[in-house]
């Protein structure tokens, strides 16, 4: 929930030499350790199918809610132990990350899209396109989020493609308010006159000249949206109206295991540590890039 | 400064009859009112009579002529649910999701105003990376979960406070810290970069040369630079927090506007739903337009430019 | 917070409530008592969940009580009833009886209730609890008869049930919407503050007239109060913040008998829960046209399992679609469906699906248990996908067309007769979506002949019918998990409803 007006835009007039920009990043502690953590888990979405030692869907009532293996009734068998419907709990969180990241990344993409493309034109046509554009910057901001998120997953019914789709049309307003001041200030740079000057097409200076200078601040708020998408569906979750079981999203076996929490807190502990690292480890890549592309240090 | 503020004041107007005229065909395009209000085991027959009673079978521009002009008369309807005047349901919520929005504001600023000028005083000390762990590891939980952390800790280990309710002050302690906790990084954020700026600008170099005792520098001037822009944060968070406390006003059966307006989805009780998506922007575009028209007035350089 | 070891956690929960002083509402002699659904009117009429039948039973009388311990009939409002013929119940009423309000009860007050909540514009939500009377009459003061549209044994039934009295005068000037905001009923509870949405508290009625068969109120003060989450109405029982919750799940009920201030209960209820199969020509899954298929369906799933691991003590698994100790239910020559996977497979394979097929499945409640069922029957190469919706848009769906497979449960609104259970789906109404002729005949003859052993035959022809066409699959009855305060004496029945005014301090 943080708002726009929190995403400092860079100053993109200095560039950074290669070199520099190469040493600041392996000198920033924070994007090593982000970009590792998210390496790992995404190598761990890709090769679930081999790693995971059970089916995740595959039930079996008479072993359920076995405890990890650093308990006493722990078992070999299932390292994570199994949830309350005798699943494999390793398996399902391994499962788990593809679920979570899917959900992360394709509303990242949908709201960056849109809000990319808006927040362009914006800033580059200027004036009534500008006006337009930010008039539909207010609107979306003055509805709030989560209610309308909620009504609409509640009309038509809650699942992996429709709560991605909803966050995605919803979420966009950042990206735009973001890209329409980088875009302004990026606009009115010398390259992009000349691009102008020299008969290049709209688009091919949008595309060519404007995009890539922006791609660092894009970055940024890709992260941080895709965090904050995952966090929502956990949400969303909670309340009932997210992915449906028995698809093991980390955000709703969170939900599910909050009625265990007293007694069995593994059960909420283990995705809830998943997530949490998932979440850690984008936010720490967006404040990575935030640092080292930006010349005065962090921002 | 007059001008500025009325074409403020229309853009304000014009949102406002956008987001309603949204609120109700976005809720409005859905299923079937009258079987949700029908209830368990009714008849067909039944359900035909509730359409006609509630005026469910009217096309769906004259219900909404109908709804704008009512809502601009005070008149929300009735709540096709709890069977109530949805004026009075709705005023008689507000005031709870009012104050935990309030009290988690003040909370999140007493937090992150000191945390933010101090790591600007001291950039890349520990207290600099305190401030950025803090703001990071702390947005990586789910709300819920980290509600239900400090309830367990705090009402139900140490029982020092209620589990839920809202009766009293100490009820909305735990909810305020939940809250508070997820917006108070993005204020911290904005006060170190706004305190950095400041403090590198001439003036300030000017005033310090001029012999200034660095406190006095800090407070008096480059203190309230920096805080232009925490005042506009905070009147958006504000809005956001009105209409993004449904989670937490569920998980501490907190009766305000957020439980409220969950209540409606699910029970698919359109005149709530809309009158509270509704209000909330609006409460949102008031809030908006005046922290611009306080920013206008505060930093000049704002009207003449013109604003957005 | 993987640092948090739950071994550690649970130790000092446990520790902590085990020092924790002696519940306050023991001394008080009250009950706080927490429910997760809110009820939007506690006029009986107008709301159709839960609770509002429980506040219902607390602060109304009905005409008939039907003792739950012997299910015999006594005179509550009514002190003695007889049959002038298939269609007209006369009632002798009860003279001394006082509302809330100080008003005398009288003939007027039954002949205004019933007369308002039949006339179509009430607005009355609960209409087919009353939708069987044609209209009351007055005879004299104390003497009503009730006219039915047609001739319905379970008026007695009914009449002990959902249908309550109101005081006519108050109720015709304030009308449903004031009766919600300041309720005045009989019953042995009477309502002193209603924060809609947020609590219902109710004080003992002083003056409950003595003959009534509830017995007198010995609780002074009962607090409903709504907690939405599940999670928090566990950590108010442990923090003691409430004194009972009820519909706990099977896990959390025994885990918390861990817990030395609390006490854990269990019941069966009448709620039953089915899988509820559209087989109408234009089913949205054609497959479940065939027979076969419907057969391997009920093969396909482990009842017996999911009755002992997941929905808990005292539940039964069914083989017809009504809950057994209904009047007239009986599963004598309905066919049994064994958990057999294999068969099940080598059905859908005669059927022509040895791939399996997808479908949506629709459910509103106990998603765990729908979770389950969704795990079994992909192990048999069914694919169904979850749609979990509120209980009103999953009907709606399904009498559209538009939703084939249900997770349904029915509560029979605690009517002990199978009229109140079966007949509400397969009788051509618009939640049958069978609509088999044969089916319906013999539950039209159960519902409308009086001769008892004419009646229980009826039935059981349509109930062994339904389930050889398996057009619906029985699970079991579902427990209800009641969590309270170690001190508290009560009893769980399994009508779902806590009667305050039994319960005591120890």
């Amino acid at each position: 929930m943080t708002d726009v007006a929190a995403i400092p835009v860079l100053d993109l007039t200095t560039a950074s030499s290669g070199a520099l920009l190469r040493r600041r990043i392996m000198a920033h502690r924070g994007l090593l350790i982000g970009t590792g953590l998210l390496t790992l888990i995404i190598l761990v979405a890709l090769l679930a199918p081999l790693l995971a030692p059970h089916d995740p869907y595959a039930q079996d009532l008479s072993r359920r809610m076995i405890p990890p293996i650093w308990y006493e009734k722990g078992n070999w068998a299932h390292l994570l132990g199994t949830d309350n419907l005798g699943r494999d709990y390793l398996s399902r969180v391994l499962y788990g990350a593809q679920i979570s990241l899917l959900i992360g990344v394709s509303v990242m993409v949908i709201s960056g899209l849109i809000g990319t493309a808006l927040g362009l034109a914006a800033g580059f046509f200027g004036g009534r396109v500008d006006m337009i554009v930010t008039f539909f910057i207010t609107v979306r901001l003055a509805l709030p989020l989560i209610l309308v998120a909620l009504a609409v997953v509640a009309t038509v019914g809650g699942s992996l493609w429709v709560v991605i789709l909803v966050l995605g049309l919803l979420k966009w307003d950042r990206f735009a308010v973001v890209m329409r001041a980088a875009t302004q200030q990026v606009r009115v740079l010398d390259y992009v006159a000349a691009a102008e000057a020299a008969g290049a097409s709209t688009l091919r200076v949008i595309v060519g000249e404007v995009l890539p200078n922006l791609l660092p601040q894009l970055v940024v708020v890709a992260t941080v949206e895709a965090a904050s998408a995952i966090l929502l569906e956990a949400a969303l979750s909670f309340l009932g109206l997210g992915v449906q079981p028995p698809l093991p999203s980390w955000g709703l076996m969170i939900a599910e295991a909050k009625t265990y929490m007293f007694f069995s807190f593994w059960l909420i502990a283990i995705p809830g540590t998943a997530l949490a690292v998932l979440v850690f480890a984008v936010n720490m890549v967006g404040d990575g890039i935030r640092d080292v592309s930006a010349p005065g240090g962090r921002g | 400064m007059l001008i500025y503020a009325l074409k403020r004041l229309g853009l304000a107007v014009l949102v406002a009859v956008v987001v309603s005229a949204l609120a109700f065909l976005l809720l409005r395009a859905s299923g079937d009112v009258a079987i949700a209000l029908a209830g368990e085991g009714a008849r067909n027959e039944d359900i035909e009579n509730i359409r006609r009673i509630y005026g469910l079978d009217r096309p769906l521009v004259v219900q909404y002529l109908d709804w704008a002009a009512k809502m601009a008369r005070g008149d929300f309807g009735t709540s096709l649910f709890f069977k109530t005047d949805v004026h009075a349901l709705v005023l008689e919520k507000l005031p709870t999701t009012a104050l935990l929005a309030l009290f988690s504001l003040i909370f999140a600023l007493a937090v992150s105003l000191p945390l933010g000028i101090l790591a600007a005083l001291y950039p890349n000390s520990w207290i600099d990376r305190l401030c950025l762990a803090l703001a990071v590891i702390g947005q990586a939980l789910p709300s819920f979960f980290f509600a239900l952390i400090l309830m367990i800790v705090f009402a139900v280990m140490l029982r020092w406070l209620p589990v839920s309710g809202s009766d009293s002050w100490a009820h909305f302690v735990l909810p305020t810290v939940v809250l508070g906790y997820y917006i108070a990084p993005a204020i911290m954020r904005l006060v170190r970069a706004g305190m950095i700026e400041v403090l590198a600008s001439d003036y300030v170099r000017t005033a310090r040369a001029k012999g200034l005792s660095s406190r006095s520098v800090v407070l008096k001037h480059a203190l309230r630079n920096a805080l232009v822009p925490v005042v506009a944060l905070s009147a958006v968070q504000l809005g956001f927090l009105l209409g993004g406390s449904v989670v937490i006003e569920t998980v501490f059966a907190l009766d305000g506007l957020g439980y409220l307006a969950y209540q409606s989805i699910t029970h698919k009780d359109l005149p709530v739903t809309q009158a509270i998506v509704t209000l909330l922007s609006l409460i949102y575009v008031g809030l908006t337009l005046a922290a611009d028209l306080a920013n206008a007035w505060l930093d000049p350089r704002i009207r003449v430019g013109g604003g957005s | 917070m993987s640092r948090f070891s739950t071994g550690v956690l649970t130790a000092a929960v446990a520790a902590m409530v085990a020092v924790a002083p002696a519940l306050a509402d023991k001394k008080t002699n009250s009950i706080r008592f927490a429910y997760d659904q809110v009820v939007e009117n506690v006029d009986p009429y107008m709301n159709n969940v839960r609770i509002g039948v429980i506040i219902g039973q607390q602060v109304w009388d009905t005409l008939i009580y039907r003792d739950p311990k012997t299910s015999e009939y006594k005179g509550q409002l009514a002190t003695a009833w007889k049959w002038l013929d298939d269609k007209t119940l006369e009632l002798d009423l009860r003279k001394g009886v006082k509302f809330h309000n100080g008003a005398e009860f009288t003939a007027d007050d039954v002949v205004y209730t019933l007369n308002f909540v039949v006339s179509p514009d009430s607005k009355v939500v609960t209409r087919q609890n009353v939708a069987w009377i044609d209209r009351a009459e007055k005879i004299d003061a104390y003497k009503v008869r009730i006219i039915c549209k047609e001739p319905f044994p379970a008026a007695i039934e009914y009449l002990a049930g959902p249908v309550v009295i109101h005081p006519h005068e108050y109720y015709a000037k304030v009308g449903p919407q004031g009766m919600n905001e300041k309720p005045v009923g009989s019953g042995p509870y009477r309502i002193s503050e209603h924060s809609v949405g947020k609590f219902v508290r109710m004080e003992r009625n002083p003056d409950y007239f003595k003959d009534s068969p509830k017995p007198q109120p010995k609780i002074e003060k009962v607090e409903i109060r709504f907690i939405p989450d599940r999670q928090t109405q566990v950590a108010e029982m442990m923090a003691g913040g409430a004194d009972m919750i009820m519909n706990v799940a099977l896990d959390q009920a025994t885990q918390m008998k861990a817990v030395p201030t609390l006490q854990v209960v269990s019941g069966e209820t009448m709620r039953i829960a089915f899988l509820h199969l559209d087989t109408r020509e234009a089913t949205t899954a054609p497959p479940l046209r065939d027979l076969k298929v419907r057969q391997a369906i009920m093969h396909a799933i482990d009842r017996e399992s999911m009755v002992k691991q997941i929905v808990g003590q005292g539940a039964r698994v069914l083989n017809t679609l009504c809950f057994p100790p209904q009047f007239g239910c009986s599963d004598e020559g309905a066919p049994r469906y064994s958990y057999d996977p294999a068969k099940a497979k080598a059905l859908l394979a005669e059927a022509g699906f040895k791939d399996g097929f997808d479908i949506d499945l629709y459910a509103y409640r106990e998603r765990n248990q729908t979770e389950a069922m969704i795990g079994y029957l992909r192990a048999v190469g069914i694919r169904a996908n979850l749609r979990f919706m509120q209980y009103a848009a999953m009907r709606e769906a399904n009498r559209a067309g538009k939703a084939a497979m249900l997770h349904q449960t029915w509560g029979s609104f605690s009517v002990n007769d199978v009229s109140a259970s079966t007949p509400v789906y397969y009788k051509f109404g618009p939640d049958d979506v069978s609509r088999d002729p044969e089916v319906r005949d013999f539950l039209q003859r159960g519902d409308s002949q009086v001769d008892p052993a004419v009646r229980k035959e009826a039935y059981r022809k349509a109930l062994a019918l339904i389930a050889e066409r398996a057009y619906s699959l029985p699970l079991y009855s579902l427990t209800t998990y009641y969590v309270a305060n170690k001190d508290l004496a009560f009893i769980a029945y399994p009508d779902e409803i806590p009667r305050f005014w039994e319960m005591s301090y120890k």
